[in-house]
């Protein structure tokens, strides 16, 4: 009996806790959102509301005034979608070879890639930047896309989904002639839906969120995503409070719209992580 | 027997094939580079490209008296020893708390999850309203109890520790999900046995949850150490390294010499850049040597 209350006690603190903490992670962002609503003399009132008085569209409505932010948004969209798209089709090709075929220095080809994950991008950001002067590539799409256009751990990754796939699968395609490519494309891509969600959603997800690198080889503003546009306009004071907080809003939205709809693929990337 | 090495020989081709394009662009991409940043270490280059020339230790000799960047490497230490301990304790007991897969738990899980996927640029914004000592929120609310005028970022004592607690923040459900994984491997029967020799929940903590997740608590460890040594974008937006220099980090440095400030000395910025490579690469060894023998410590118990 007195165990018994001794635990209902431990599961209700266990509870509480976890209440508290869901507070304090929901609370800033719950307050973006609703500041974002608010007029310009709300924004800086003090003492502040949290929520607004008269909720108003009309940050959103001026938003581009102050800040470019459809072109900021069309930056990342082509850069974070163009990196993710690519990047898959070459992660599950080599993902692919590597799991499914045998050729010669397989293995060494494979430890140099691990290898390169380990690398850190602060390592290679000086020469990566010359290499992309010297290509012609700075304030380009393409200066942005192709160096991120592949990556160590998408090969590894799509290369364990590969493994685990029934080896009888390729023979008797091999059987019917069918080519090494229509093998890879007619039937291991539309088995690997969820490897291939999973692995897109980490692309996007980072390259959308990503800071340092899109500010280094994007000088311009015309070419600057959301993330290091905006860090650089509210680094240097040059916007109101108001429309920062609907640009800040309209930069993460679509990640979270993203996690709303596809949460399982989110997390399921990180066990693949862990295995290591 | 022809035919079938005709065909090795093809699937061989095709293999290649296969790989060109992620071997081209790892190639191109990290490692030349990598290599590079060696070489561009030993030369005088800046940003232009104009008048390189060789330099020899020269830029190694000037990092060694750079007491900005030595300022650099003890902010940025300072910022790991706290921010993985407090990050990974705080993930493992919330982990232990949301284990169970019921459908509250599951709430709780997607919520810590929550500002692991926002960008730390919108994190620094918010939170740099949300401390902004004239109109931010949580002043007001300091205020309320007696603590006025705390300018949280503006203080030279408290603008790291605050940086600290925002990463935290945004990083505790990453490590949170990782170590939920891991627990529910753990075989339950373990944790009947122990009932049945009447452990109590901290016992079996530390018993049985600790050692059988202890893998992914070191991965989870080395992980996040890699990661807050080359912490960048909090400082960057929310205090531009700033009051003083007291939080700016060695990559806001690398950025900085290379790239923000004349004479945009790309070969110093390199000299940092492998200074750091092998602080993170001595750090990532000595703690998995560490780690290694403490694991077989914990199989042992």
């Amino acid at each position: 009996m007195v165990n018994s209350r001794k635990i209902t006690a431990f599961k209700i603190i266990k509870v509480a806790i976890c209440l508290i903490v869901a507070v304090t992670v929901i609370v800033p962002i719950l307050w973006l959102f609703v500041s974002s609503f608010k007029d310009d003399r709300e924004v800086i009132a003090y003492p502040p509301k949290f929520f607004p008085i008269n909720w108003t569209l009309m940050q959103y409505q001026n938003v581009n005034d102050s800040v470019p932010i459809l072109s900021f948004t069309k930056n990342s969209v082509i850069f974070a979608g163009l990196v993710t798209l690519i990047s898959l089709l070459f992660d599950s090709m080599s993902g692919y070879a590597f799991a499914r075929m045998n050729f010669k220095g397989k293995e060494l080809l494979f430890g140099i890639i691990l290898v390169t994950m380990m690398v850190p991008f602060q390592v290679v950001m000086t020469p990566l930047y010359i290499e992309i002067f010297k290509f012609k590539l700075l304030n380009t799409y393409a200066g942005l896309i192709l160096p991120r256009a592949t990556s160590a751990f998408g090969i590894y990754m799509m290369r364990s989904f590969f493994v685990s796939l029934p080896k009888s699968l390729e023979e008797s395609a091999r059987i019917d002639g069918c080519r090494e490519f229509r093998i890879y494309w007619s039937i291991m891509m539309p088995l690997c839906k969820p490897a291939l969600l999973t692995l897109g959603i980490f692309h996007f997800m980072n390259n959308w969120n990503d800071l340092l690198y899109p500010l280094m080889l994007t000088s311009s503003t015309d070419m600057s995503t959301l993330a290091s546009g905006l860090a650089t306009l509210v680094g240097n004071k040059v916007i109101k409070y108001g429309p920062t907080l609907a640009a800040t809003m309209i930069s993460i939205l679509p990640i979270l719209v993203l996690y709303i709809f596809a949460q399982k693929y989110f997390t399921a990337g990180i066990s693949t992580t862990g295995e290591k | 027997m022809v035919k079938k090495k005709k065909a090795n020989i093809g699937t061989q081709r095709s293999a290649y094939l296969f790989i060109l394009p992620s071997a081209i662009i790892l190639a191109v991409f990290v490692f030349v580079p990598l290599i590079a940043s060696f070489i561009i270490s030993l030369l005088n280059i800046d940003v232009f490209m104009r008048n390189v020339s060789f330099a020899g230790l020269a830029n190694f000799k000037k990092l060694i008296t750079d007491t900005r960047a030595f300022n650099d490497t003890f902010n940025t230490i300072y910022f790991t020893v706290l921010e993985v301990p407090l990050q990974i304790i705080t993930a493992l007991i919330i982990s232990t708390f949301v284990a169970n897969n019921t459908r509250l738990n599951q709430i709780f899980r997607t919520i810590f999850y929550l500002p692991f996927i926002c960008s730390l640029t919108a994190i620094g914004i918010v939170f740099s309203m949300l401390l902004d000592p004239n109109m931010g929120w949580l002043p007001y609310l300091l205020n309320m109890v007696g603590l006025g005028g705390i300018a949280f970022l503006k203080d030279a004592y408290l603008a790291m520790p605050t940086l600290i607690v925002i990463s935290v923040w945004k990083n505790f459900g990453y490590t949170m999900t990782l170590l939920t994984a891991a627990i529910i491997d753990v075989p339950g029967y373990l944790y009947e046995a122990a009932e049945i020799d009447g452990a109590g929940y901290w016992k079996k903590f530390m018993k049985i949850t600790v050692p059988g997740i202890w893998p992914t608590i070191c991965f989870c460890i080395v992980t996040n150490i890699i990661a807050s040594l080359q912490t960048f974008d909090l400082p960057y937006i929310m205090t531009k390294g700033g009051p003083d220099f007291h939080t700016e980090t060695i990559v806001q440095y690398i950025y900085d010499r290379g790239f923000r400030t004349a004479p945009y000395s790309l070969g110093y910025a390199s000299a940092i850049s492998v200074y750091l490579f092998l602080i993170i690469a001595i750090i990532t060894f000595i703690f998995r040597k560490f780690i290694l023998n403490r694991r077989e410590e914990a199989n042992a118990w």
